[in-house]
């Protein structure tokens, strides 16, 4: 039988929760010999809707973009130094879009086995669950997908790894 | 993070007392500090000031988000302001402000930031929901609203 999971990628925003779901996405793959990859997505589409609503003039999307850009690096880099800590390689990988359409187009381009996404909020309205990315990107991901719960418990099987 | 998990009773002014703009940030800038949520309101209050500088956040049918990046704030945080008389906010459609919406961030947390200002951005679509949030004379009743919404 061919391991089922032989793919990973983890979802990060910068979010504590996605942090957390490095994490467990790190000892995941090495518990199971699976490569493993870290998404960042820059939302231009949030961007471009602030514009378009005018919370945001053009000058300061142009500014919140460079910002975002900063953000994908130093997270992706963050997630990176988890890895390198305990022995897994990772590659990186930046897209700007939509963030559930990102993250659906590139479980399917790199032939993901397993999404691995940080606690999703706690959805109190239906507004929530129309808009909350992490909540868009699980219900429309073509893979199996791991909801990365129980930071303390993480944050022990990371450290525990040698 | 949803909205939602940032809005507590201390950070809601219902009713802002101020009459002007820049008193209605203060009054939002100063609040927020006086639950702990930023370092300096001074600063806070510059970085918003300056935002506006460059052209108003008044929106349509009474909204303003006012919002700014500062060092100030240690985190995302969001204050929200309903004024019974409105403020005039040289908003688009000339309509003073009746409900405000003040976001800090840090420079270093943009994406939190733009994550806020959209869902407040399709947030202000919802007309029904804006004038039943703009009826709301406590802080109580603001919390209720969103969490019953």
């Amino acid at each position: 039988m061919t391991r089922p999971i032989r793919k990973i990628m983890v979802y990060v925003d910068g979010s504590e929760q996605s942090i957390t779901a490095a994490q467990y996405a790190i000892v995941l793959a090495k518990a199971l010999g699976a490569e493993l990859y870290a998404l960042y997505v820059v939302d231009t589409r949030a961007l471009a809707e602030l514009v378009k609503s005018r919370i945001f003039l053009e000058a300061e999307q142009d500014e919140y973009r460079r910002d975002l850009d900063g953000d994908a690096s130093r997270y992706l880099n963050h997630v990176k130094e988890l890895a390198r800590r305990k022995g897994v390689p990772v590659s990186t990988e930046k897209s700007s879009g939509a963030v559930n359409v990102e993250i659906k187009s590139k479980v399917s381009a790199l032939g993901v086995d397993l999404l691995v996404l940080g606690e999703i909020s706690q959805i109190r309205s239906r507004r929530d669950e129309l808009y909350n990315e992490t909540e868009r990107a699980m219900r429309n991901a073509q893979c199996p997908v791991l909801i990365a719960k129980g930071e303390e418990k993480i944050w022990d099987l990371y450290e525990a790894l040698e | 993070m949803a909205l939602i998990d940032l809005i507590e009773e201390s950070v809601v002014r219902a009713p802002l007392r101020a009459a002007d703009k820049e008193s209605a940030i203060r009054e939002l800038v100063d609040t927020l500090a006086k639950a702990g949520k930023i370092l300096d309101a001074d600063t806070a209050y510059r970085a918003v000031l300056d935002r506006e500088a460059k052209g108003s956040t008044g929106l349509e049918e009474g909204i303003a988000v006012p919002h700014g990046k500062t060092i100030a704030a240690r985190e995302l945080t969001i204050a929200i302001g309903v004024s019974p008389d409105g403020v005039e906010f040289g908003s688009m459609d000339g309509k003073p402000a009746r409900l405000l919406f003040l976001i800090l961030a840090p420079p270093d947390k943009a994406g939190p930031h733009i994550e806020a200002l959209a869902e407040i951005a399709r947030m202000s679509r919802s007309k029904a929901f804006c004038a039943s949030l703009a009826s709301c004379r406590t802080p109580l009743e603001v919390i209720r609203l969103f969490k019953d919404e």
